[in-house]
């Protein structure tokens, strides 16, 4: 948290030092000839069905929103009761459940084969923490900007080794979860075990009194936790000579795939900008 | 005869003065880090040379009929002034001493070159010699021979300065006004240095006038200075005050921005030394260093850190030939930054302290051999982080355990004539690390579990680790211009630096060689051509250099170094090497001065769990990298100086493709550190009226023609088509002018 404040910071004092701001496209050569697997899989704590996504790599600079789905692909969850359920393909690379039921406290398992290879993951899905409640400060941002700072108050476990991720949606934006620049809200209780949280998400210019927000608390794995963490690493991250090497999320799916696989608990709470 | 070196206007002593003896050619010593020397002779009368660069040569000659004293005063002779240079004021100590990879600044270039708005730095200067890379724009942190930014040693009057940088790393925290010169070894590293892989920044500051009472000072676009010195008792002792403080908040106060024209940013710097003579035998010193850098918004975060450091050393002369310094040391580094919004209120520490010991002797046997031995012992105390929360802020308060540790070392050398051309220069240094208890130790399985917790209480051994690092240096003279110079030396580092970048940042983590983690240890090899031309006023040297490094760190993916008891679960090791070539001309003499340098050079790094367990270059790994500096007095009017430099970028680790996850567009990553940033390239002017005696002016321009460095390529998606996703480049300093008054009283 520190950390990301005093990068803001340093950025900030060098583009006030230079009294323009000093940033220009420019073009880079990348030898683009390599293609991955991304799998995608979830299982939440809600009836279901729930859904795994395939697809693969692409160009870096492509001028296109879709990436080529896979097909075709066995894929099979289970979970520690025995369940074996094999996803049909909906649409092209789209794949459903049938009869899993994903329950707070138990783990579950992914098998996909495809092309020759075979990926497998497991995930645990924790159990599920609520929302005590939602509340919304009007606040003077850094730079003059004004909005709004909403409160997402929960208790956290007595035992440590709870794992959060908060969602932040307004049906008044496109996407939806473009609040505060869409970034990844991933908490852990290493320094707050056992306490009440309170998180903070900070909508800016685009969030109006009167808009919807609906908040979901995602209780997490901690497999996944350091997925999104590493993810969001990746997509916060800047080749500048100070900063370290970036590489590819730390998933839980084996044999070289990118993507992974989260079983996760979700309460839902929303609340009306005033 | 023995005895003392000093300047004859303030005396201060001089370090690496030659003494020579005009009749016997070969036959000479250079005088200490304290000005001492000592030279056993033959019965009978010789006219003795003192040679210093910037002073008048001494002649003299003395009968030595039994053992004497002989202190010599050099007047300074400003090396720049004037057509004719005497041939035999210059020396040839490039060519003749065995110290290779070494390079010693002289006050005055690092005051005829200026940095970034018009600053002198001396870390920023040595970065112009070929063999010292930069870590990048916006910091002090810099690479020697391909070397990690952790492995070397910044000592200011022989203590450890962890983190030398202000202002997050564009400006050093060594205020030029106090030091008397800066030694930069890059290889051959001699065996009474060690605790460090790859440097050694032995920076030695000014004693004070013994003279008379005087001072200087700056006033400059982001900070001034005050330099106050003068004797204690005339000859006898004399003392002198540094002092240094930006006012970068006063600009900030011009903001129409309420957060940042109530913000607080400032640092300083304060040196201050003392020294006396007690009789003929005997000299102390006490020196002080203590500097801060702040930054505060109130309610909403504030930073800072500092170090702290004291050293009181004693000199003392055994008979004539063995001179030595008994040095007790403390230096301190700390940081803290606090969250100060309403809602949570708390704040974090961490830092290092040392308590060291030191004793060092200086036997000058006789005219062919002189042995250096002695012993360091230092405790350190690592303080990894704590948080201080008050109780409404909903974080708890973790402090995370101390460590303790022990390091010492012992080590003898000798320089010896051992044919009339070959001098050799052999040592050893033993060196020990024990990790010390009150503490837990925890032992991890692959993954990083804790599998085993063990308590040791206070002053308990929890781990030792001796190495033995043989350290040779020669020289084969082939004439008085030319010679060919080797070395091979082996050092050892236990402390490493674990950090969320590369450049020295405030909030850097020191940590112990431990049960988990091994010392590293590297292997370097240099063959230098060494050749001084135009009648010594040219020095140039070409040196080859292979450099092997074990047990080198990185750390797995998504490592979260900040406030973690396991910090050691994160690390991995490996192996770095490096290797290179090196060109440097040199003038040193005359109206016109300056160097030219070039390096060659690759570094490689390998470890089992990171791109496959293939080697990768290394992040600092430049092919080429070169700096001109050119320096032109004209006619004690002007003073102008150009620097120009070059290097090749970094590598980096750019995507090779991109995919869909979680609605976002992500980047694919195969290779590390397979492209390289765009190449840098700058060139600084400066120029300085000397308005009288005792003011000049001084006008500088950084980055002359504008030059947009890569300081960091962002890829995001473009903002007028989200599918598309371009490269954008960052760049912190283009042109940037500067104004500095300067004066001396």
């Amino acid at each position: 948290m520190f950390i990301n404040r005093l990068t803001l910071f340093i950025i900030l004092i060098a583009v006030a030092c230079c009294l323009m701001s000093c940033q220009e496209v420019v073009s880079i050569n990348l030898n683009q000839n390599s293609l991955n697997i991304v799998i995608e899989g979830v299982v939440q704590d809600h009836p279901g069905p729930y859904s795994v996504l395939l697809s693969m790599t692409g160009d870096y600079f492509t001028p296109s929103l879709y990436f080529p789905p896979v097909s075709n692909a066995l894929i099979i969850m289970s979970d520690e009761m025995g369940h074996r359920d094999t996803l049909k393909e909906v649409a092209n690379g789209t794949y459903q459940t049938s009869t899993v039921q994903g329950v707070p406290g138990k783990s579950y398992q992914l098998s996909v084969v495809v092309q020759g290879k075979e990926y497998d993951a497991t995930s645990s899905m924790p159990q599920k923490v609520f929302i005590d409640s939602l509340y919304d400060v009007p606040r003077q941002g850094f730079d003059g900007d004004k909005g709004y700072d909403i409160y997402v108050v929960f208790r956290d476990p007595p035992e440590l080794g709870n794992y959060y991720r908060v969602n932040a949606k307004s049906s008044a934006l496109i996407p939806a979860d473009s609040i505060d620049g869409r970034r990844y809200r991933l908490y852990t209780d290493k320094l707050t075990n056992g306490n009440e949280m309170a998180v903070r998400i900070r909508a800016g210019r685009n969030v109006n009194p009167g808009d919807t927000i609906t908040i979901d608390l995602l209780s997490i794995d901690k497999a996944t936790y350091d997925y999104f963490h590493t993810l969001s690493d990746i997509l916060t991250s800047d080749q500048s000579p100070t900063s370290l090497a970036p590489a590819n999320p730390t998933t839980n799916i084996s044999g070289s795939a990118l993507g992974y696989f989260a079983a996760y608990a979700v309460d839902s709470k929303q609340i009306v900008v005033r | 005869m023995s005895g003392t070196v000093k300047n004859g206007e303030t005396g201060e002593a001089l370090i690496g003065a030659a003494v020579v003896v005009k009749e016997l050619s070969g036959v000479g010593v250079v005088s200490n880090a304290y000005g001492f020397y000592s030279l056993t002779l033959p019965q009978g009368a010789y006219t003795i040379l003192v040679q210093y660069l910037g002073f008048k040569t001494a002649a003299d000659t003395i009968v030595l009929a039994r053992d004497r004293i002989v202190n010599f005063n050099l007047l300074p002779q400003p090396i720049k002034i004037g057509e004719v240079v005497i041939s035999g004021e210059r020396t040839n100590a490039n060519v003749t001493s065995t110290e290779v990879s070494a390079k010693k600044l002289e006050i005055d270039e690092i005051k005829s070159i200026p940095v970034l708005l018009g600053e002198k730095d001396i870390l920023k200067t040595i970065q112009l010699l070929p063999g010292v890379k930069s870590a990048g724009e916006g910091s002090t942190g810099f690479y020697a021979r391909g070397g990690s930014i952790d492995q070397n040693l910044i000592v200011l009057d022989e203590a450890p300065v962890y983190n030398p940088s202000h202002l997050l790393g564009y400006l050093s925290v060594f205020n030029a006004d106090a030091i008397k010169d800066v030694e930069v070894i890059t290889g051959g590293m001699p065996s009474e240095y060690g605790g460090r892989l790859s440097s050694v920044i032995d920076i030695r500051t000014n004693d004070g006038n013994m003279k008379e009472f005087g001072g200087s000072g700056g006033i400059g676009l982001i900070d001034s200075r005050l330099m106050l010195n003068g004797p204690i008792v005339k000859d006898q002792g004399s003392f002198i005050i540094t002092a240094r403080r930006t006012y970068v908040d006063l600009f900030l106060r011009l903001s129409k921005d309420t957060m940042i024209n109530r913000a607080s940013v400032y640092f300083y710097d304060l040196n201050m030394k003392a020294n006396y003579t007690l009789g003929e035998k005997d000299h102390i010193f006490l020196s002080g260093y203590f500097g801060r850098d702040n930054f505060d918004y109130p309610n909403y975060f504030g930073f800072n850190w500092g170090n702290t450091t004291a050293t009181l050393r004693w000199n003392h002369i055994f008979g004539d030939h063995l001179f030595s310094n008994t040095s007790f040391i403390v230096s301190d580094y700390n940081y803290s930054s606090s969250d100060e919004t309403s809602t949570s209120q708390s704040e974090i520490s961490s830092g290092i302290q040392d308590l060291n010991f030191k004793m060092d002797f200086q036997y000058f046997t006789n005219s062919q051999s002189t042995l250096k031995f002695g012993i360091n012992s230092m405790y350190h105390t690592f303080m990894p982080g704590s948080v201080t929360a008050t109780t409404s802020s909903g974080t708890n308060s973790l402090n995370l355990e101390h460590r303790y540790a022990l390091e010492n070392g012992v080590y003898f050398s000798n320089e010896l004539n051992v044919l009339q051309d070959l001098k050799v220069n052999y040592g050893l240094r033993f060196s020990t690390f024990s990790l010390l208890g009150p503490g837990h130790i925890y032992t991890y399985d692959q993954d990083g579990n804790v599998i085993d917790t063990a308590t040791y209480p206070s002053g308990k051994f929890i781990k030792t680790y001796t190495n033995l690092e043989p350290r040779l240096s020669m020289n084969f003279l082939l004439d008085e211009t030319n010679s060919i110079k080797a070395s091979y030396t082996r050092t050892t580092q236990y402390l490493h630096l674990l950090s969320n970048s590369t450049s020295t940042n405030p909030s850097d983590l020191w940590v112990p060689s431990s049960n988990n983690v091994a010392p590293q240890y590297a292997d370097q090899g240099t063959l230098g051509y060494f050749r001084n031309f135009g009648d010594n006023a040219f020095e140039s040297s070409l040196e080859v250099y292979y450099k092997n490094m074990h047990n080198v760190i990185d750390y797995k993916n998504g490592a979260d170094l900040q406030l973690n008891p396991n910090v050691e679960a994160l690390l991995v090791y490996g192996r770095a090497w490096s290797y290179g070539a090196e060109l440097l001309v040199r003038k040193r003499y005359g109206p016109i001065s300056g160097w030219i340098g070039y390096t060659l050079s690759r570094t490689d790094e390998q470890f089992a769990t990171i791109n496959n367990g293939q080697p990768f270059p290394a992040r600092q790994d430049r092919t080429h990298d070169i700096s001109i500096v050119f320096i032109y007095d004209y006619a004690s009017t002007w003073n102008f100086s150009a620097t120009w430099v070059y290097n090749t970028g970094n590598a980096v680790t750019f995507p090779n493709g991109n995919y869909y996850v979680d609605g976002r567009l992500v980047p694919y990553y195969t290779q590390r550190d397979g492209y390289r940033m765009p190449a840098y390239h700058r060139l600084d002017l400066s120029a300085t009226w000397i308005l009288g005696p005792h003011s000049n002016l001084n006008f500088s321009i950084y980055n002359a023609y504008d030059r947009w460095n890569a300081y960091s390529i962002e890829f995001r998606q473009d903002p007028n088509n989200p599918s598309q996703t371009q490269a954008v480049q960052t760049t912190i300093f283009p042109i940037i002018p500067s104004v500095t008054y300067n004066f001396t009283f």
